[in-house]
């Protein structure tokens, strides 16, 4: 194919203006040209803040990881159930992720930015003159956000708010994230099942609508399996658990499978240290270290806890297959054997979380596990398109990552469905699974069809951000 | 010399086939960065690592001589908007470089200068503008007519509307709109309701939603264009959209989530039935097969009557080889025969000795027509002889087996007892029987019996061929061939007067002689044994018709070897009361008549 002779825009339906794709996540923040497969900038939604001499600073992106600075207390500007709290720090946070690797530093007007600079009180009179243009980020991007399907209409006005009145978009547009990782997988209905940091969402999508009543959530998401890692660790047989992050560890030295760690540690005098916060966010690290090399759901079929096909309680096979070792930032190791299997259990069976009393999160009950989810958003559409719903689950988020999450995934619904063919559409390569809803809009936002769907900065100035419920349904 | 030559001489077609094309060697290319001598050790077969040599493959010469076409940044707007949302996107400047006017506004969104740099762009994007397509929803209703029409106890005139207004929105994409479906009653007066409970929410139904929508729209398709003026597809619509049932439609909603949520087990007897019914399916294939194997055997090919081969005395030898191979079968055959007679014969013969009912007079006594079939056999052949002592062995063996049940005719007729006669070999079908008398020996003749059976409209292949059916049937056929056979003759009788007369005419015209009286004399003296013969033929069809019914009841189920008994004994002298026989007499007398013509 030569290069230099373009795709013709019908052939794939394409018609690039540009755009800038933001899907803001509990636990990270994508953004990205419409059009690209992947967003170009990836950071945390949580950012940091700390004061020198009375002055408040924020950190934002991944720098927030890097520097155990006195005081720095780690927050995140969305709720646990992933709609925006603290708006004055979404939108400095969401504006840093494309300004900072997107948009990038404008050229300054010309008049202003210094360069042009002439001796001191010549031009001072045309000066007053010149409307002071005040470059807006995103000037001259349409803009495509992304929000879980139960976000509130107040929270939605915001968003077209900040993005019209504050960046300055000529069209935005705001898209459901279970819609867009649907169009990710390349269809237009389909059931969305979403495995996030902080959420499990289960989105019916027909035509590319959601069907509201069908939205399902529950919060055990990735930090849920955090926490019942750290419920795990505490009641470990040898000895309980304690996550050191690496700031805190000067030197280790290597230690057999299960010895206490040897490690200097490094202290911190109380006045330098940073917040309790801060070393939550880095344990959250390792953990997810620890969830991307050691945690296995039980593949099925039926539960852990359950007998298995031949009449061998699971739990026997399960401590028959060989453990995973895993080796803490302090030096401590061990393998992990059908524990691993336990931690995400109650995903699917509520009665096998660990219990843990200091946890943040309460224990699961069965209509939060991924089985009654699904259901449930099932029991919430019309019967006509439920068989079609089931032959197209998609399954996206990060956290669907865990190993075998889908093979059970598919195993509880052919159990509950035995009669419709049930088909799970789960990309393989990870990039697509953490960025599925991201894609979509991508996707999305640089069709030619979908240039009609933006609502203009017109529009929005005629109608107000209640136009936001009217067209972006 | 040439092939042509040869095929020539040889009178063979010429060139007959394509002559097969000769293998092209295939001459690889030697690739570059190895010697020719290197490469002809390699052999025919290409070396299993491919040889190249990581070389930047630059652009073509013809491509530098092209001049650049630059992208840049063009404002376009979509037709399909209302509020002329102006976009950038990369396009290629086309070759006519309108670059100075475009490049000043290029970057910025909106603006005055924009309105005026934008047309040009506007006339070529329209590429997706196409794609904004709407359903079509009925025109709205006025006042009036919802009025008129449309008034309906369940659904308010606001609610109406706002189905309407999220039917047009969702372009009729049902699920949608049965998902967003939210009418918030306007509050009739806001003091009673602040002090009223809050009132219960009614749940629409996608059916509800889906019957008013349908109910309206079809009216006014209706006010639009009377039913008796709509188009086809139109009045197809209206009355589809009258026609829906919503109790129908929940029904069936109702049984699909039961389908949807079988469990397990009924899931698999499902599967165990379908495999079932799969198995019952091909099964049944596999005995229509063999069904049909089975008539292909049996459909013994016509025997085109050749008889050249008879005519050397070698044939004639052979023939009688086969025959007495034939005979030979049939005597093993007749003494199994009468084996298994002696064993069935209880239910066979004990009515006739039995039971002194009005039936065995008609009968005429079944030994002895067992006889005359045994003296009949005997004439055939000595072979068999043996035949004879066996049925008279069975004679004697039945009155000792008498004690056993008998039947009645009518219980016979009711189990559907036969007495057969004679068994021909083999298996074979009482419709094809049938079917073989329609096969008369001639085709002319065939022909005319098919003529005759479609006049009736009796079908030439029955089509419940049950017993009393095929004998009434072997009647008819018979009764029509007599027939044919008597039009046949009186035809040649005919045709013979007229060419008679004409002679006598003419002779009389031409000389008035003596010896026309002569003539007369003779024609005279040839007429009437025809024309008995054709009475005999006329009278033959009147016996047989008068024949079938003493046959039908005096021997219901084993009439047919009473007839034939009947016949053989009075083959001689009365051959009208075989309807063989009569036949017979009929196409000797036909031909006597056609000899007479000939001379």
């Amino acid at each position: 194919m030569n290069s230099s002779i373009p795709p013709s825009a019908a052939e794939y339906g394409g018609d690039e203006v540009s755009a800038i794709v933001l899907d803001p996540g509990y636990s990270t923040t994508r953004a990205g040209f419409a059009g690209e497969d992947t967003p170009k900038s990836l950071i945390p939604t949580s950012y940091g803040k700390y004061s020198v001499d009375g002055n408040e600073k924020l950190i934002f992106g991944d720098d927030v990881y890097v520097t155990p600075r006195p005081g720095l207390s780690v927050h995140n500007p969305m709720g646990r159930d992933g709609i925006v709290e603290d708006w004055d720090m979404a939108e400095k946070l969401w504006e840093y992720s494309f300004t900072s690797r997107l948009t990038g530093a404008k050229p300054g007007n010309p008049l202003q930015n210094g360069l042009n600079d002439i001796s001191e009180g010549e031009m001072a009179a045309e000066m007053e003159g010149v409307e002071s243009t005040e470059e807006r980020p995103l000037a001259d991007s349409p803009f495509l956000m992304s929000e879980p399907g139960w976000n509130p209409a107040k929270a939605r006005e915001k968003t077209i708010e900040i993005a019209m009145e504050k960046w300055g978009t000529p069209a935005f547009y705001l898209a459901r994230n279970g819609v867009l990782a649907a169009f990710a997988a390349g269809k237009a209905s389909a059931l969305v099942v979403d495995v996030g940091a902080s959420n499990i969402s289960v989105t019916p999508v027909h035509d590319g609508m959601i069907l509201k009543r069908g939205v399902q959530h529950s919060p055990l998401g990735g930090d849920y399996i955090s926490s019942q890692i750290r419920a795990l660790f505490k009641s470990n047989s040898p000895q309980p658990i304690t996550i050191t992050p690496h700031y805190l560890i000067s030197s280790k030295t290597a230690v057999e499978a299960g010895q206490p760690p040897q490690a200097k540690y490094r202290t911190f005098p109380p006045e330098k240290a940073p917040d309790a916060s801060y070393r939550n966010l880095l344990e959250e690290r390792t953990l997810s270290e620890f969830k991307e090399c050691v945690v296995q759901v039980w593949p099925g079929p039926n539960k852990l806890s359950a007998l298995g096909p031949n009449g061998i309680p699971n739990e026997e096979v399960a401590r028959g297959t060989p453990g995973r070792p895993f080796e803490f930032p302090d030096g401590y190791n061990q393998v992990f054997g059908v524990d691993r299997y336990r931690v995400v259990e109650s995903l699917f069976d509520a009665k096998a979380a660990i219990p843990d009393p200091e946890s943040a999160f309460p224990a699961p009950t069965q209509a939060q596990t991924v089985p009654e989810l699904i259901k449930n958003a099932l029991n919430g559409v019309d019967v006509d398109i439920r068989p079609h719903l089931l032959a197209n689950v998609v399954v996206t988020g990060a956290s669907s990552l865990l190993y075998g999450f889908t093979d059970r995934l598919n195993q509880e619904l052919m159990q509950t469905y035995p009669g419709p063919r049930v088909r799970i559409s789960a990309p393989g390569n990870t990039a697509e699974r953490r960025f599925g809803s991201w894609i979509g809009g991508s996707i999305l936002a640089s069709l030619g069809t979908f240039h009609q769907m933006w609502i203009s900065k017109k529009e929005y100035d005629e109608h107000g951000p209640s136009i936001v419920e009217k067209r972006c349904k | 010399m040439a092939a042509a030559d040869v095929r020539d001489m040889l009178d063979l077609p010429a060139e007959g086939q394509p002559r097969p094309h000769k293998k092209q060697k295939v001459v690889e290319k030697r690739p570059e960065g190895i010697t020719r001598e290197l490469f002809a050790l390699l052999g025919e077969r290409a070396p299993p690592i491919a040889i190249s040599e990581n070389r930047y493959k630059g652009r073509p010469k013809w491509m530098s001589k092209l001049r650049v076409r630059p992208w840049r940044m063009t404002p376009f707007s979509n037709s399909a908007r209302s509020d002329g949302l102006i976009l950038n996107h990369w396009q290629r400047q086309p070759e006519v470089s309108k670059a100075p006017a475009l490049e000043g506004s290029a970057m910025e969104v909106d603006g005055p200068k924009e309105e005026e740099s934008t047309p040009q762009a506007l006339g070529q994007e329209s590429l997706f503008a196409k794609y904004n397509i709407k359903a079509r929803v009925p025109r709205r209703y006025t006042d009036e007519e919802y009025n008129r029409h449309l008034k309906n106890d369940d659904w308010s005139r606001a609610e109406t509307d706002y189905l309407m207004d999220l039917v047009e929105e969702y372009d009729l994409r049902w699920v949608v709109i049965a998902d967003r479906y939210d009418f918030q009653p306007q509050p009739v007066d806001a003091e009673a309701n602040t002090g009223a409970l809050v009132p219960a929410k009614r749940v629409r139904t996608m059916e509800q939603m889906k019957g008013r929508y349908y109910f309206v729209s079809a009216s006014m398709l209706a006010l639009e264009h009377p039913p008796s003026e709509m188009s086809e597809a139109e009045f197809d619509l209206h009355e589809k959209m009258m026609k829906f049932d919503a109790d129908r439609e929940r029904a069936r909603k109702e049984l699909a989530a039961l389908q949807l949520n079988r469990t397990a087990d009924e899931v698999r007897e499902e599967s165990i039935l379908l495999e079932e019914l799969k198995r019952i399916t091909a099964s049944e294939q596999e005995f229509i097969n063999d069904r049909r194997e089975l008539y292909t055997r049996l459909e013994v090919p016509v025997s085109v009557g050749n008889t050249t081969m008879y005519q050397s005395s070698q044939g004639l030898s052979q023939l009688l080889q086969t025959l007495l191979q034939a005979d030979k079968t049939k005597k093993r055959r007749s003494i199994l025969g009468a084996e298994a007679g002696a064993a069935a014969s209880p239910a066979s013969q004990t009515p006739t000795s039995n039971a002194p009912t009005n039936a065995r007079d008609s009968r005429a006594g079944t030994p002895s027509t067992a006889a005359a079939a045994a003296t009949g056999g005997a004439a055939n052949g000595p072979t068999n002889k043996k035949a004879v002592a066996a049925a008279a062995a069975a004679a004697a063996n039945k009155e000792a087996q008498q004690a056993t049940k008998t039947l009645t005719a009518a219980e016979e007729a009711r189990y559907g007892v036969q007495h057969h006669e004679r068994l021909a070999p083999g298996v074979q079908f009482r419709s094809d029987r049938a079917q073989k008398l329609t096969q008369a020996k001639s085709n002319v003749q065939t022909q005319k019996l098919a003529g005759a059976l479609a006049e009736l409209e009796v079908p030439l292949r029955l089509v419940m061929p049950t017993e009393r059916v095929c004998k009434g049937f072997e009647k008819l056929i018979h009764s029509v061939n007599l027939l044919l056979d008597a039009r046949k003759v009186a035809e040649k009788v005919e045709s013979e007067i007229r060419v008679l007369e004409a002679a006598r005419d003419a002779r009389e015209a031409k000389d008035k002689d003596k010896e026309k009286p002569v003539k007369t004399e003779q024609q005279d003296d040839q007429l009437p044994p025809e024309s008995a013969d054709t009475a005999t033929a006329a009278g033959a069809a009147p016996t047989t018709t008068a024949n079938g019914p003493t046959t039908t009841a005096g021997a219901s189920a084993g009439g047919d070897k009473n007839t034939l008994g009947d016949g053989d004994s009075k083959a001689a002298e009365a051959p009208s009361t075989s309807q063989k026989r009569s036949a017979s007499v009929l196409s000797n007398g036909s031909d006597k008549s056609s000899k007479r013509q000939r001379k």
